[in-house]
């Protein structure tokens, strides 16, 4: 009996050992730092329908108070370390272990040199973005740049949030020079110049470092509702933003991914093999039927009613030009007769109609219905962008003025005077349930005054508390006040 | 010279005939046995030695000499102490065995109606505790050998099964034919394990089958046919009582009146009514040949069987045909050869998700609405747009099945699921043998060397039309796929033993060496999607369709492989001073280069204190030992590769406008962990037997086992960034147990009387978890939205029930506000009169997650199996009845995120006002106190149980009767099972396995059954 006998090798896996040895293999170790990205609108645990939760244009919702502990206690601010969906901490750092795991490979495989820079500054810009989710989730967190050995595992301590924003910025600062100006159709997606001077210009703007921000925000930006160096442009329309076919249109910056061709199932729904986006799926009423001879478009019936809209965001909303692009008002469709469905949980009778799916918009693919929607989501759009600059320009100029114009324009508003409020109530309508209004809330410190009455409370909730099982035999301290 | 001798053998007490009595010519394989009146008849030669022998009696020895006739009286052996059971590479007589050791021998199992060789077992030895996963036909069980030896993450706990000497590592032990088996022993203290090394752990059942006896050919047939029902139907509410509360749930939070004239509704859809079964067909039939003479003997048997399940009787079935073959030839006076070699198909025909919340269709009749009816009859309705325009399914007279619009999720209409399943089924092919070849060069030195292996085909075919069962469960295009695969794993055993007596010095030395290799496996499946049909009648693989709708994948398993050495010293002074020893080196492939091989020794001694000179014969304690051992065993039912770092793919991404272009990702899942090794179990146990007053026989074992470096997945934690969590050696687990079992046997004149019984302690702690761990939730059992509902932590049972405890239900607003901490705070200030009170654990005056606590566990901490026989003249009558108890069941059988669900009628006595209820709490909409949604005592019950699992009436024919068709013995038998229940148990079965036992979440139940059944013997 030698012992070679019982060496039996993997098939189908590789050993690490013996893997990032050429450029296709340095391509696959690329896409698993991508796959995170997901994390934006797919599965159930994702940003949109939990930042919507805890905001105050949507309450949790779904099926009864117990369905989404992480959503429900968010959303009534009894969030807790045992409630806190641990994979917004966990999914964030697989991303930063997987572009930490590549970053320090790529520098020995053999392969074209302008590939391997450009893979090198994709994975830092993507390091980015996760600890930016993290770092803006929880505040408190560590900051890991390399493989961690099996030694140093239960020895991490966290950084100061300014030492991760130093990070963040050094990642994307050399990124950015060696980041393609734009990408071919068969890559979009990819990371971009004009994604990560936007994301810097954003990162800047939330580290408090305005004239920064505003100066990488402007190059992205251009002249308001004129040339910029990557032709980004607003959409005439602005409920064309949602529609299923238009993705990677001229106002997207940077979008998420999702089709219907993983044929997803609820084995590996919210895995790195469902490309699906679940966002969609969340928000739609349950059980919508149409009675016979009912006017209203022929929408998606299965859904699972989270993120009901507040009726305070259906009050300030209701005379805007985006009302109906932004929310359904199922509650007059139903006395209309119009369509029927069952109320769920928090229902208030209105849904987020950004997300909201038609049964043309159904997959037609092979995986369940509900877990293979082909949305694309956003992480920065122009509108958004523009916002942001005349935020960080402090409200005031004519610049400042030009930018808030134009989005307002675009959707047949006239000009209001710019302030910071202004802009404040701006980003509100324009980006409304689209996951920034409570990061929104909390950067501008607003957050205990408009949050209160879910209660939020001041010097706790403006970070998540850290999931239980990270404190668990480690080093790392709870979050204040949790 | 051949003579012909013929006699008759009874039993010396009674002086009637024994049938059965086996007789054979010493020192060689030819013989025969005794009809039903004791008569036989024999050819030998006048040199010859005839050995009489019977379980039970003492044997006899007579030489032929001279005589034709030879008459034997056989007299009662109480002791049982010549019997022999089956060790592990040998034999041992029982009363020189050391370890802990329980044995069933074919007569205990002849006309039990068990589909499976685990329902056979059940109850019948102590220490084993045994579990069915549902009452669907054919499904496995979950089987037990002292407790819990492992944490259950990769199905460490199941016992290893040896047929004939071949390991069965793949594919379960469901191929196997119950009339086949001549014994049956489970081995469960270290000191018997320890033979089988580093997969011994949980235990080791031995299966031996039948073989051939020389003599007279031997015909048997055993048929029954019979029909089952379930047991139980639950209560739940019609349709009126389900519209008052749902009108007192929506009220009670705002809402409208639902349902005005709730009495209007009437009964409404009986959904369990419309699932149930109650004449599921069943039918057995086997039939076995067995015959020999001095070269060669052999052993034919060929069965089937044929079950139809009591739920959804279109898609729950099971059917196994099997096959077998055992010889045995003597080629030379040295050298003797033999093989087992059984096939047998298997297919399973069955209702998919069983025993889950998420729409099985258990769960589906119990949580739908009464109000939806079955069949939409109304012209009108059924011509709305849900009907019209979806692809419904519809009945034989083109009406659509009901689709609630007022429960929706996953639940749907269960006839309706029924349909997009039909014809859908699974089978497997096994061939399970082995072939031996035993050179016996001195009459006591003996070297053996076998081959076995386990060959096995299985697979399925699987249609699912387009179909819309709701809004949320529907397929837009049909699949219709089919997959096969192949498994393969065999061993080599090579086995030297001598055996010596010398001056009352008995020695036995066995020494051998093992190769194994298992899982040598692979498998294809294929989909064919958007057929031009929609049934399974209709589907075809011939259909040519486009290469995008014929999907395909495959996988090739990974190989386990073993490489043993192994050793055993027995000895024995006069048989009273016993000693074994064992020792067993193991190699395994699932463990870092660090530690492939580990060693397991074991050690017992035994005193037969009776055989003493001292010992005065007496009728109080007739026999007498007492016996000790000590072992360590081990467990490598880990991942394969687990200490390995591995680069695995699946983290895609899409790029691209199209939209469709999925693109593969890798990187690595965990850090590698190279001190990965074997799990090890050490093991004391103490044990006596002892016969009482004569007819008493008792057994008796003590055992502490502990398992340390228990294999389980560490938790990283999450900054780390791993995709999957490594294995490594973590905590440390002690079961202790008490066994008794005790055996009766009594004549009384014609009636013979006797009782086997069982009794099994057991109680099981988790003693450590990793520096500074106090409790784990990985692999903690799951329910709806409530997270985790059991926990593992020191100190307290293996994944045991964790939540919040309740005191009561605030039965109005002054008893909420006297609710309070020392400091004057109101625990719970936004309680409402008639929810429920929590227990503040903590004591901090608030109720969170750090209020949990221990309620209880799903293992039962006792089982007891009782088996009653009599016979009186040409009647027969047998009882088997087993009880369990101590533990807890989850009882969710409604899904309480679904507003509308509907619910038992035990909600009718729920809370409704001051002093209406103080245990099941109001019902609104708004239950924000959490009284549903929280796992909390409200959900757990009492487990106990006893159920009168078989009776038995039978009845032989006599001997005037049945000599006329010239058979030996024509019997015929009608038998129940599942007659009786006794449990508070509200859901339908208090019998409910699985990896963490006890959890009910829409179970599949035991079906209730009668069987009318033939034994013929030629």
């Amino acid at each position: 009996c030698s012992s070679s006998y019982l060496e039996v090798l993997p098939k189908g896996s590789s050993l690490e050992a013996s893997y990032y040895t050429n450029q296709s293999e340095a391509f696959a170790g690329l896409v698993a730092v991508y796959d995170i990205m997901r994390k934006n609108s797919g599965g159930f645990e994702n940003m949109i329908t939990m930042l919507n939760a805890g905001s105050d244009d949507t309450v949790a919702g779904g099926g009864g108070a117990t369905d989404g502990v992480g959503l429900q206690s968010f959303s009534n601010y009894t969030i807790s370390p045992t409630t806190v969906p641990a994979s917004y901490w966990g999914d964030h750092y697989q991303g930063v272990f997987r572009a930490n795991f590549l970053l320090s490979k790529l520098p020995n495989i053999p392969m074209d040199a302008t590939l391997k820079a450009r893979y090198t500054a994709e994975s830092q810009a993507l390091r980015a973005l996760y600890y930016f989710n993290l770092v803006r989730l929880f505040k408190n967190i560590p900051l890991i740049t390399t493989p961690l050995a099996s030694t140093e595992i239960y020895n991490v301590v966290q950084a100061e949030p300014s030492a991760i924003y130093a990070q963040i910025e050094k990642d994307l600062n050399d990124a950015i020079p060696v980041l393609p100006i734009s990408v071919p159709a068969s890559d979009a997606g990819r990371l971009t110049k004009g994604a990560a001077q936007a994301l810097l210009g954003k990162v800047y703007l939330y580290d408090n470092k305005l004239s920064e921000a505003a100066a990488q925000l402007a190059i992205v930006n251009g002249t308001p509702n004129g040339a910029n160096p990557y032709g980004y442009k607003l959409l005439n329309n602005f409920s064309d933003l949602w529609v299923v076919a238009n993705k990677f249109n001229s106002e997207s910056i940077l979008e998420v991914t999702h089709t219907y061709a993983s044929n997803a199932g609820w084995g590996n729904w919210g895995s790195g093999t469902d490309e699906g986006n679940s966002v969609v799926q969340m928000i739609g009423p349950r059980t919508l039927t149409r009675p016979t001879g009912s006017t209203a478009p022929a929408y998606y019936s299965g859904g699972w009613s989270f993120n009901p809209v507040t009726q305070d965001l259906y009050d300030v909303l209701k005379n805007d030009p985006r009302f109906s692009a932004t929310i359904l008002d199922a509650k007059a469709l139903k006395a209309a007769k119009q369509i029927n469905y069952i109320s769920g949980y928090q229902d208030t009778g209105y849904f987020i109609n950004k997300f909201m799916p038609k049964q043309s918009d159904v997959s037609t693919g092979l995986g369940n219905i509900e877990l293979n929607f082909r949305q694309n989501s956003y992480i920065i759009r122009l509108a958004d962008s523009y916002l942001m600059e005349a935020e960080a320009l402090g409200g005031t100029g004519a610049r400042a003025q030009a930018l808030l114009d134009a989005v307002r324009s675009r959707v047949g508003l006239p000009s209001i005077p710019v302030s910071l409020n202004a802009i404040a109530n701006e980003r509100r309508l324009e980006l409304a349930c689209e996951g920034h209004r409570w990061f929104d809330l909390v950067r501008t410190g607003k957050a205990a005054t408009v949050l209160s009455s879910k209660g939020f409370k001041a010097g706790k909730n403006e970070a998540l508390p850290i999931p239980f099982k990270e404190l668990e035999n480690t080093k790392i301290k709870q979050n204040p006040n949790y | 010279q051949t003579v012909e001798v013929r006699g008759k053998v009874i039993d010396a007490n009674l002086s009637i005939g024994i049938s059965g009595v086996s007789i054979s010519i010493k020192n060689s394989t030819r013989g025969t046995t005794t009809s039903a009146s004791g008569d036989y008849q024999i050819s030998a030669s006048a040199s010859d030695v005839l050995v009489f022998s019977f379980i039970g009696y003492k044997p006899v020895e007579k030489a032929i000499g001279k005589a034709s006739v030879i008459n034997v009286a056989l007299e009662e052996d109480v002791k049982g102490l010549n019997e022999v059971v089956v060790i592990g590479y040998g034999t041992q007589k029982k009363s020189v065995v050391t370890g802990a050791i329980s044995s069933i021998k074919a007569k205990d199992l002849e006309n039990i109606p068990s589909g499976r060789i685990e329902t056979a077992l059940q109850g019948r030895v102590s220490g084993v505790t045994i579990a069915a996963n549902a009452g669907q036909p054919g499904s496995a069980s979950t089987v037990r050998v002292r407790g819990l030896t492992t944490f259950d993450t990769y199905g460490g706990n199941n016992p290893l099964w040896v047929v004939d000497g071949v390991i069965i590592d793949n594919g379960g032990i469901g191929f196997i034919n119950q009339s086949d088996i001549e014994s049956i022993e489970v081995l469960k203290d270290a000191a018997s394990l320890a033979i089988y090394g580093a997969r011994a752990a949980s235990g080791v059942i031995l299966v031996s089958t039948k073989r051939g006896k020389s003599g007279k050919l031997s015909v048997n047939y055993t048929g029954f046919v019979g029909s089952s029902s379930p047991a139980k139907q639950l209560n739940l509410l019609n349709a009126s009582d389900y519209g008052t509360v749902m009108n007192e749930k929506s009220v009670a939070a705002g809402g409208n009146v639902l349902y005005p004239n709730p009495s209007s509704l009437g009964a409404g859809t009986d959904w369990q009514g419309a699932i149930f079964n109650n004449n599921a067909q069943r039918a057995n039939h086997e039939i076995s040949i067995s015959g020999g003479n001095d070269v060669s003997s052999f052993f034919l048997s060929a069965g089937t069987q044929n079950q139809d399940g009591i739920v959804l009787k279109d898609i729950s079935g099971y059917r196994r045909d099997n096959l077998r073959l055992n010889s045995t030839h003597k080629l030379s006076k040295l050298i003797s050869i033999g093989q087992t070699l059984a096939y047998s198909h298997q297919k399973t025909v069955g209702i998919g998700n069983t025993n889950s919340e998420f729409g099985g269709p258990l769960s589906s009749a119990i949580n739908l609405d009464p109000i939806t009816p079955l069949v939409v009859t109304d012209p009108t309705a059924a011509a709305s747009s849900i009907y019209a325009s979806n692809p419904v399914l519809r009945d034989k007279e083109g009406r659509p099945y009901g689709i609630s619009s007022i429960v929706g999720q996953e639940m749907t209409n269960p006839i309706a699921y029924q349909q997009i399943r039909l014809g859908n089924f699974d089978w497997s092919d096994d061939f399970v043998g082995n072939a031996f070849i035993e050179v016996s060069p001195l009459s006591n030195l003996k070297f053996k060397s076998t081959v076995g292996a386990k060959l096995s085909y299985w697979g399925g075919d699987f249609f699912t039309p387009k179909y819309y069962l709701s809004a949320t469960s529907g397929a837009a295009k049909n699949t219709f796929s089919r997959s096969s695969n192949t498994g393969l794993g065999w061993n080599i055993e090579n086995t030297v033993s001598y055996n010596k007596s010398l001056n009352n010095h008995n020695i036995g030395v066995l020494l051998g060496q093992g190769l194994y290799i298992d899982n040598i496996t692979s498998g294809t499946s294929i989909t064919y999607s958007d057929l031009p049909v929609n049934t399974y009648d209709d589907a075809s693989f011939n259909f040519s369709l486009p290469a995008a709708q014929r999907t395909g994948s495959a996988y090739t398993g990974v190989e386990h492989r073993v490489t043993s050495l192994f050793g055993r010293l027995t000895y024995d002074f006069k048989e009273k001073y016993l000693f074994t020893g064992i020792i067993r080196r193991d190699g395994s492939s699932r463990f870092g280069g660090n530690n492939k091989f580990g060693i397991f020794p074991s050690f017992s001694a035994g005193w037969v204190v009776s055989n003493e000179d001292f010992w005065k014969e007496n009728n109080i304690v007739k026999s007498l030992k007492i016996r000790s051992g000590y072992g360590v065993t081990g467990n490598d039912a880990i991942l394969n590769f687990g200490y390995l770092s591995t680069i695995v793919g699946g983290r895609n991404y899409t790029y691209g406008t199209g939209g469709v272009d999925i693109i593969s990702g890798f990187s690595p899942s965990a850090p590698s962990n190279p001190d990965l090794k074997w799990e090890e179990t050490a093991q004391t146990n103490i044990g006596i037997d002892a016969t009482l007053l004569k007819n008493l026989t008792l057994t008796l074992e003590v055992y502490r086992k502990k398992t340390s470096g228990i294999l389980q997945t560490i938790t990283l934690p999450g900054y780390v960034g791993a995709t999957s969590s490594p294995v490594g050696n973590v905590a440390d687990m002690e079961n202790r147990g008490l066994e008794i079992e005790l055996g009766y046997r009594k004549r009384f004149g014609d009636f013979n009387f006797s009782a086997n019984g069982n009794v099994s302690f057991l109680k099981n702690e988790v003693t450590y978890l990793g520096n500074g761990i106090s409790f784990i939730t990985s692999g903690a059992a799951g329910f709806q939205s409530m997270g985790s509902i059991t926990r593992t932590q020191v100190g307290q049972p293996y994944n045991a029930f964790f939540g919040l405890q309740t005191a009561g239900i605030f039965q109005n607003t002054a008893e909420i506000n006297a609710y309070k901490t020392a400091e004057g705070n109101v625990i719970q200030p936004n309680a409402k009169p008639g929810d429920f009170k929590w227990v503040d654990t903590d004591g901090n005056g608030v109720i969170n997650d750090n209020d949990k606590t221990f309620l209880g566990n799903g293992l039962p901490k006792y089982t007891i199996g009782l088996n009653v026989a009599m016979d009186y003249k040409n009647f027969d009558f047998m009882f088997f009845a087993q009880a369990s108890g101590g533990n807890k069941i989850f009882q969710g059988l409604r899904r309480l995120d679904i507003l509308n669900a509907n619910y038992q009628s035990s909600v009718l006595s729920r809370w409704t006002g001051e002093g209406t209820s103080n245990t099941y709490p109001r019902l609104t909409n708004n239950d924000t106190n959490g009284n549903f949604g929280k796992a909390s005592n409200f959900y757990l019950e009492d487990g106990d149980f006893v159920r009168l699992k078989i009776i038995q009436l039978g009845y032989t024919l006599p001997n005037a009767i049945i000599s006329k068709i010239g058979a030996q013995k024509l019997r015929v038998f009608v038998t129940a099972e599942n007659l009786l229940t006794l449990t508070k148990y509200t859901g339908y079965d208090p019998e409910i396995g699985g990896n963490v036992f006890g959890i009910d979440r829409g179970y599949y139940p035991q079906a209730r059954s009668i069987q009318f059944g033939l034994n013929l013997k030629f």
